[in-house]
């Protein structure tokens, strides 16, 4: 199973005052194994900076970033990122969107026939069958963000990077996402990587939730979830083991606000 | 969908609409409303004025239908036409390339961007007497002319647009693995469409005002010569119709620019239809 490692990475930020910013100080965190791992921490702790160098969009200052063991420095085909703006271009449909995650994976337009069927189950996977022509606009924000799923999962990622994918959607639309990405997830085998300031969220979805201390962010104290799966079949939020969960990360974030 | 809009509170039934509701709901209707308006002012105003000031509507209809007959003013279109279309084709073309080059290689930008800011600033007028001494009098100056008039606009508009290009679609892409070439074709290009069509709506005026001006200061022919001729000898009627010719083409020219948007940009939601 693939794997992704930090190893003492530290990353800072020139201000407009000209000093250095220590966003992320000394992180090292392996994730892998096909498992849903969620970062959680006060707003600045750097959990966005940490999932775009992640995801080989920014470098870091020192420490390693490895996936599969080799030094990460771009992005790569075998991960896929989930923004929480969605970034879907505007003068693309809804399968155009899609389709660009296998076209700038394999640094080809022209789609297989394959890829064409691949594209046409993901779509249906994430309940879009029938909206392949829409453009974005025409779309609600929790359908766009379906769009963002699917054209992350037909990468068919080994590793899926996901920065707050719901946090500008409404609480309903949000609940329902949830359980979709974990029945997806259960589908696909992908390790998650899930960045997130929603502890109920954090705890819901994930195996691990890492919890981050304030700026510099370093890894404060990681809570692992055993509620059993599919979580959707039951009342996870109204289990005694969910609340325990609950109140002691709220209580280790609560220090760092 | 209908019947849930009918029975919200306050809905008024469809059937008792409002005349103002009728016509502004019809396009055509309006427009053949104002024309009769138009009409309809310019006609009482020509009644209480002496006809070299304004002639009336008739005459000038009746002096347009004579200048067609004769061949006159078709033959002028025609001379005012060709230079005027190929000087646009150029800039536009033109412009829209070196707008998209100057907006994606910011260090050409950097050379060229003043030279461009003085030319654009200079009124295009003030060019005539170098083109004619370079270029002599004849219709390569007159095309040089409308090219130099519409090509600024073109290419300061599409290279404001090809900069407009959002940085976080960029990183998207960037993090789907695409390389500089695949991010200026999926994303810079397509955020530069809009642009090269507003570009192309100022370079369309601009070219026009150059025909019409070049016409008339450089080469005596065509539809600016009709302006000059009948403007001097104080034949307004007949000074009227390459008005009209230039007022169709205009339109002419937006519709067709309106339309290839409309074709071309299918994405784009509109706030105002």
């Amino acid at each position: 199973m693939p794997e992704l490692e930090f190893v003492n990475v530290r990353k800072s930020y020139q201000s407009p005052t000209g000093e250095g910013l220590l966003a992320l100080a000394d992180f090292s965190l392996t994730v892998g194994g096909g498992r849903f791992v969620t970062v959680v921490g006060p707003s600045g702790c750097g959990k966005t900076t940490l999932l775009r160098m992640a995801a080989g969009l920014i470098p870091s200052n020192s420490g390693e970033i490895r996936l599969d063991g080799a030094a990460l420095t771009c992005p790569t085909p075998k991960m896929s990122m989930v923004f929480q703006g969605i970034g879907l271009m505007p003068w693309k449909s809804i399968e155009g969107n899609v389709a660009l995650g296998l076209q700038l994976q394999a640094h080809r337009r022209k789609l297989t026939e394959k890829q064409t069927a691949l594209i046409d189950t993901t779509l249906a996977m994430v309940g879009l069958k029938g909206f392949e022509r829409y453009y974005p606009h025409q779309l609600s924000g929790g359908m766009q963000q379906r769009v963002g799923l699917a054209r992350a999962l037909v990468r068919q990622p080994e590793i899926l990077l996901m920065d707050e994918p719901f946090g500008a959607l409404d609480a309903q639309t949000r609940a329902v996402l949830q359980d979709e990405l974990l029945a997806l997830w259960g589908r696909v085998k992908s390790t998650v990587l899930f960045i997130t300031h929603d502890l109920d969220e954090a705890i819901y979805l994930s195996d691990l939730v890492v919890i981050m201390s304030r700026r510099p962010g370093r890894i404060k104290q990681v809570l692992e979830v055993k509620l059993p799966r599919p979580r959707a079949s039951y009342d996870v939020r109204a289990e005694p083991e969910f609340a325990r969960l609950r109140s002691i990360a709220w209580q280790s974030i609560k220090e760092e606000l | 969908m209908t019947q849930m809009t009918n029975l919200l509170p306050g809905t008024p039934p469809k059937n008792g609409k409002s005349i103002v509701a009728a016509i502004g709901g019809n396009q055509y209707l309006l427009g053949i409303l104002s024309f009769a308006a138009f009409f309809a002012i310019w006609q009482m105003v020509s009644m209480n004025v002496p006809p070299i000031i304004l002639p009336a509507p008739a005459q000038v209809i009746a002096a347009f239908v004579q200048l067609t007959a004769s061949g006159e003013l078709v033959r002028a279109t025609a001379q005012t036409l060709w230079p005027f279309a190929a000087g646009l084709i150029a800039a536009f073309i033109v412009g829209t390339v070196l707008g998209l080059v100057l907006g994606i290689f910011r260090p050409a930008a950097r050379v060229l961007d003043p030279y461009i800011f003085v030319f654009w600033s200079i009124p295009n007028i003030a060019w005539l007497p170098l083109f004619i001494a370079w270029f002599g009098v004849g219709t390569l100056t007159l095309v040089i002319f409308v090219f130099v008039s519409a090509v600024f606009p073109q290419l300061l508009t599409v290279e404001s647009g090809a900069r407009e290009a959002d940085s976080f679609l960029v990183e998207v892409a960037r993090s789907l693995g695409g390389t500089k070439r695949e991010i200026l074709r999926i994303v810079v290009l397509p955020s530069a469409l809009p642009y090269i069509f507003a570009g192309l709506r100022i370079a369309v005026g601009r070219a026009l005002v150059g025909i019409i001006v070049g016409q008339l200061l450089i080469v005596a022919t065509g539809i600016g010569y009709m302006f000059q001729f009948y403007g001097e000898t104080l034949s307004l009627a007949k000074y009227f119709a390459p008005l009209i010719v230039i007022a169709a083409l205009a339109v002419l020219l937006n519709r067709g620019v309106n339309w290839a948007e409309q074709v071309l940009i299918p994405w784009k939601a509109r706030a105002f239809t």
